[in-house]
């Protein structure tokens, strides 16, 4: 079913390949592992890029200085001083810059701290996913054969399933907890790396370096963390990026429709939610975190592209 | 060719019935079955009850195989909420969700293949930027977000377009934008990939330096080999479109699969989630093996692998 | 998009939009009503929910009609009825009803849809409402006797709400299911269609009979299922709906300023209170000790969460009853006021002075639960929220999962205390506190007779659970309803828009 031995150029199954398609580049040339100084200046060259990270940048000092920087606590709530609105309104004032929420919190203070979340949502179920798909696309793209053959039915059936059902329904079952969610999401998306990961180690397995290597008697093991990895890792960064993004936007649609992070965890799609009731008199209740999302998102998918588009010399951009 | 088709269809199957492997073991896990059905107010006597008369009681995959076999007939069991044919509910509501499946994909496709073909031709220009501006910020809008916006401004601003229900085509524009706004980028992206790699290619330069205007190259040429990928890629994000529409339907009101799907996972009605499940998935799976096999007849070297 | 000036922007356009789109609901006569949730099945004895009740209401009668402003009882489809002993009702049905397809009405449609709703084996889903009936007998065309399974005095005040009549020899054929297909009744709106979970229409029955409703002056009420609040607003808003319900407090008094909008708010008779359970099974082990309970009493602020957060016209109450119900008084009870030090102080006597964490279950006005928890936090105790579907709690509470629930009781619109405290202090599935002295004191009120030996034992039992603490007594809830302008609407306290009722000015 899947020819070892062919080039990814034509995988079988559509879904892979598009996939793939949409989420790598042609690798970079040169069996070196280490990033050479021009990459490095590319990427303060590249727009995108750098608006990207500037973006991604500015969230995480947000959340890392959180309780730092709030003027009030987040979850403190003060029911007579319910939807203040935000200072540049006019009933605004510059002790709730943000206004307050309908319990009398502190809407600026809960955006930051839901910078937190939305990081540590990002960031662990990429983690988790990563290193699942990660392992299982590299081993299906370097033993071949029977372990692809498996792995590839693996990833098919995984990708045939909707997502946000599955999810739903086991959050449902459970009981839906900031971990739980975590945990759903990074078992559930690691399709996208697994497939990324499969394709770009498969290229690099056929190169001389790696024969050399083989040939020289190296374990597999050291082949494996030697030669392929580094050779991968552009590729895994760029998809971690998307897959953060992703993740992060899956999380947000799970809390809207209930099943996602509990109140009062100022998650941006809880707050979202939250504010639906409130979205045709107060509507920045909605806005405010609907545009951090909608930031914090752009800016790790500029981040993504413009790092594919560094990696891959000659390539899309 | 007749051999990949077989080869493609058997492992469309074996997928198909992993799936519903994972779905029924899935639900099953999730609680006592046989409270559920007894109800309220059932005593433990009607519980055992259920129980026995429903074989809940026997080894897991007797019950597996047992499921299939009435799925395969069309009985897909009965809702426990709505009392009713599971199959018959699923009928009712699928229409919706096909049509606003469709006219998303559509609507992607109308944005995506004109805004990718411009930004490949215009390739490094402001034109290009803005396209690509285009992409990026729609994958970064939360859909909801959007639908909630879009109301807000077409239905209680201006007027134009009623707020929810599926009565006529005007109920549909905004679900579709909203749904298909967020497939849009990856199309996109696609179509002005493959255009700029096919319009950079030896044939199509030749056909320049032939003196045909570059109307005719793009369109006659270019785009139909550029095109290839993106029959794949549409049929894939169909079935994300149908799993990821339970949102829309809910904040639209569209009484679609989408929203059954929600409706049955918080009312645990399992008979529902898991052929809902499965339906989905099916219908997935049947997609990529058609433009598998589609792209193996535009191909020929695909068919080699 | 300005997001800045929204609010106004939004305001000016609706101002000067024209209000067309309202004159043809006017002229049609007719009036869009959406509701949220739907009813798994309309037939009223086949659903938990309240739109199931109206529908009852309104493509059903019942046998006795409670006149909502004096309470009085008056015939409905029953002329006359009497107690013959304790447990035996005897009524003389009227002669001259049809039902919606024709069909006469007489003893045996009572019979048949009394008996085939109280047999458990027909599995109705509102069991409370019909399992005091043992069995119905026909004595003559029109005349029945009603025998009960034990003495139930308040017989007469559910046979006037939530147990209406079916068409016996229909019920028998279609049961059900093809009620809810096609329903038939004999009240005041016949069914045109229904589709399932979208909506239903109802048409005016000309031919209705009875004074105590009316033929209804709107031809048509179309009823349509919009699970999202917000997407009801939006409707009202841009004139796609004409009637919404429940809406939010906060949304109501906006949505009030627009011209085409009008809100009119009432108490309805539902009551919140925090339930605790103190079984020796309870998840949480500091809900066993009286001073915890009784410092968590002390902890909340009701009277601002009235002010602030649930809105006009809605009042503390300080016993589990809503304070209109006979039996309901809080003579005996001990009123808790707020006072967080003290909260504090007896969590420190009870042995938790340094707090103590649990969840607390909720299933509807999340905000309100939100404050909840803030005000337990202040005081050191720390709740996990856990937000569900009803169903889905009341499982967890009945398997004895649940140490603390915000929980509200809407008692099915039924005026008397029987209706509401024993359903948590009986012993029945959903007491979580099995108090013996509690339950024998309510017994008595249940079963007595005399009208004076009801409420005195109400009385005790209400102030006992007060006194020892097993709830908190919150308020009772007001109902915002928004309408289309020019729609003349009256709101009850049993949360039943009367549209027979209803005209277009």
């Amino acid at each position: 079913m899947v020819d070892v031995a062919s080039a990814p150029k034509a995988p079988p199954n559509a879904a892979l390949e598009t996939a793939a398609e949409t989420a790598a580049a042609p690798l970079p040339t040169g069996a070196g592992a280490t990033t050479p100084p021009s990459t490095l200046r590319r990427m303060f060259r590249h727009r995108g890029l750098t608006i990207g990270a500037f973006l991604v940048g500015t969230i995480i000092f947000v959340a890392l200085f959180a309780p730092l920087i709030v003027p009030h606590d987040p979850y403190a709530q003060d029911l007579t001083r319910r939807l203040i609105p935000p200072v540049w309104y006019e009933k605004g004032s510059w002790a709730h810059i943000f206004g307050t929420d309908n319990l009398g919190r502190d809407y600026f203070s809960r955006t930051l701290y839901g910078a937190q979340i939305a990081l540590l949502i990002g960031f662990s179920v990429m983690i988790v996913s990563g290193f699942i798909g990660s392992a299982l696309g590299l081993i299906a793209g370097y033993f071949g054969g029977k372990v692809d053959m498996v792995v590839t039915f693996f990833i098919t059936t995984r990708l045939a399933m909707p997502v946000v059902l599955v999810a739903l329904a086991v959050v449902a079952m459970i009981g839906s907890s900031l971990f739980v969610v975590i945990a759903v999401l990074g078992l559930l998306k690691w399709d996208r790396f697994a497939v990324v990961m499969r394709s770009a180690t498969m290229q690099v397995r056929s190169q001389e370096y790696v024969s050399a290597a083989q040939a020289a008697g190296a374990s597999t093991w050291r082949i494996v963390i030697g030669e392929i990895l580094p050779n991968v890792m552009p590729h895994l960064i760029v998809v971690a990026t998307v897959e953060a993004g992703s993740a992060i936007l899956l999380e947000a649609a799970l809390s809207f429709l209930g099943l996602g992070v509990q109140p009062p965890l100022p998650s941006w799609g809880l707050m979202i939610s939250e504010a639906k009731n409130f979205m045709f008199f107060s509507f920045w209740l909605i806005a405010i975190p609907g545009t951090a999302l909608a930031l914090l998102v752009l800016g790790v998918n500029l981040l993504g592209d413009g790092l594919r588009d560094v990696f891959a010399p000659g390539g899309r951009s | 060719m007749l051999a990949f088709a077989a080869k493609r269809s058997a492992l469309a199957l074996l997928v198909a019935f992993a799936v519903s492997i994972i779905a029924f073991t899935l639900l099953r896990m999730s609680g006592d079955i046989a409270i559920a059905i007894a109800g309220e107010g059932a005593r433990s006597e009607d519980i055992a009850m259920v129980r026995e008369a429903y074989g809940l009681d026997r080894p897991l995959f007797v019950q597996y195989a047992e499921w299939l076999f009435k799925t395969l007939r069309g009985d897909l069991g009965q809702s426990i909420f709505f009392k009713t044919d599971v199959a018959t509910l699923i009928m009712a509501k699928l229409p919706t969700t096909l049509m606003l499946g469709l006219f998303s994909i559509m609507f992607a496709l109308a944005l995506s293949i004109p805004l990718g073909v411009l930004a490949a031709v215009y390739a490094g220009s402001i034109i290009d930027r803005i396209a690509l501006t285009v992409a990026v910020a729609g994958q970064a809008l939360p859909n909801f977000f959007f639908a909630l916006c879009l109301i807000i401004v077409f239905s209680i601003q201006l007027r134009w377009l009623p707020v929810s229900g599926s009565g006529t085509w005007k109920h549909f524009v905004m679900p579709t934008i909203a749904l298909g706004y967020y497939v849009t980028p990856p199309i996109m992206r696609l179509v002005r990939a493959g255009m700029m790699e096919v319009l950079s290619s030896d044939y199509v330069r030749t056909a320049r330096a032939k003196g045909l205007s570059p109307a005719s190259v793009i369109f006659k040429h270019a785009l139909r080999n550029a095109l290839v990928p993106v029959v794949a890629l549409t049929a894939v994000q169909l079935g994300f479109l149908l799993g990821g529409s339970i949102v829309i339907e809910t904040i639209f009101a569209l009484d679609g699969l989408g929203y059954l799907a929600y409706q049955s996972i918080t009312h645990k009605d399992f008979p529902i989630t898991q052929a809902v499940l499965l339906l989905l998935s099916a219908t997935y799976v049947f997609l990529t093996l058609l433009s598998d096999l589609a792209n193996a007849w535009l191909d020929p070297r695909i068919r080699m692998a | 998009m300005n997001f800045k000036t929204c609010s106004t922007a939004l305001a000016v356009a609706l101002l000067t939009a024209t209000a067309m789109p309202a004159y043809a609901q006017k002229a049609q006569n007719t009036v869009r009503f959406a509701y949220d949730q739907v009813p798994e099945n309309i037939d009223p004895f086949f659903n938990n929910v309240r739109i199931g009740v109206i529908i009852g209401q309104h493509v059903w009668d019942t046998l006795v009609f409670r006149d909502p402003a004096t309470g009085e009882y008056k015939p409905n489809l029953a002329t006359s009825w009497e107690w013959i002993d304790d447990r035996t009702l005897e009524m003389e049905l009227r002669e001259d009803v049809t039902f919606h397809n024709g069909d006469a009405f007489s003893a045996d449609d009572v019979v048949f849809t009394l008996n085939y709703v109280a047999n458990p084996d027909n599995r109705s889903v509102t069991q409370q409402n019909v399992n005091w009936i043992e069995n119905v007998e026909k004595l003559g065309d029109y005349k029945v006797r009603i025998t009960t399974t034990k003495t139930f005095p308040a017989a007469i005040e559910y046979l006037s709400g939530p147990v209406v009549i079916h068409p016996g020899k229909y019920y028998e054929e279609v049961g059900p299911q093809g009620m809810n297909t096609a329903a038939v009744g004999s009240g005041p709106f016949k069914v045109v269609s229904h589709d399932v979970g979208r909506q239903l229409v109802l048409e005016r029955n000309e031919d209705y009979w009875n004074e105590n409703k009316q033929v209804p002056n709107i031809e048509r009420l179309i009823i349509r299922f919009i699970p999202d609040r917000q997407t009801q607003a939006a409707e009202l808003m841009s004139d796609g709906l004409d009637f919404i319900m429940n809406v939010p407090v906060d949304q109501a008094e906006q949505m009030g300023m627009m011209p085409n909008i009008n809100v009119k708010s009432g108490e309805t008779m539902r009551i919140v209170f925090l339930q605790m359970n103190s079984l020796d099974n309870t998840p949480a082990e500091p809900l066993k000790n009286e001073k915890v309970r009784q410092a968590i009493n002390h902890a909340i602020d009701r009277q601002t969460m009235v002010e602030q957060l649930v809105g006009e016209g809605a009042r503390v109450i300080d016993v589990i009853c809503f304070p209109a119900q006979f039996g309901c008084s809080d003579e005996e009870a001990t009123k808790y006021e707020y006072d967080p030090e003290k909260a504090r102080a007896l969590l420190e006597e009870a042995g938790y002075g340094n707090g103590f964490s649990l969840d607390i279950y909720a299933y509807r006005e999340r905000q309100q639960t939100e404050a909840m928890v803030n005000y337990l936090r202040e005081v050191g105790i720390d709740a996990n929220l856990r937000f569900m579907q009803y169903a889905a709690f009341r499982d967890a509470n009945r398997a004895g999962e649940v140490a603390m629930s915000h929980q509200t009781w809407g008692s099915f619109s039924i005026n008397d205390v029987s209706a509401n405290t024993p359903v948590f202090y009986k012993f029945e599935a959903d007491d979580v506190n099995r108090d013996e002295e509690v339950r024998d004191l309510l017994q008595t009120g249940d079963t007595s007779v005399a009208a004076d030996e009801r409420a005195e034992a109400y009385k005790k039992a209400l102030g006992l659970i007060s006194q020892r603490a097993y709830a908190v007594p919150m308020y009772s809830l007001t109902s915002y309803y928004a309408t289309a302008d020019g729609l003349e609407f009256q709101p009850y306290p049993d949360e039943i828009p009367r549209f027979w009722e209803m005209e277009w000015k």
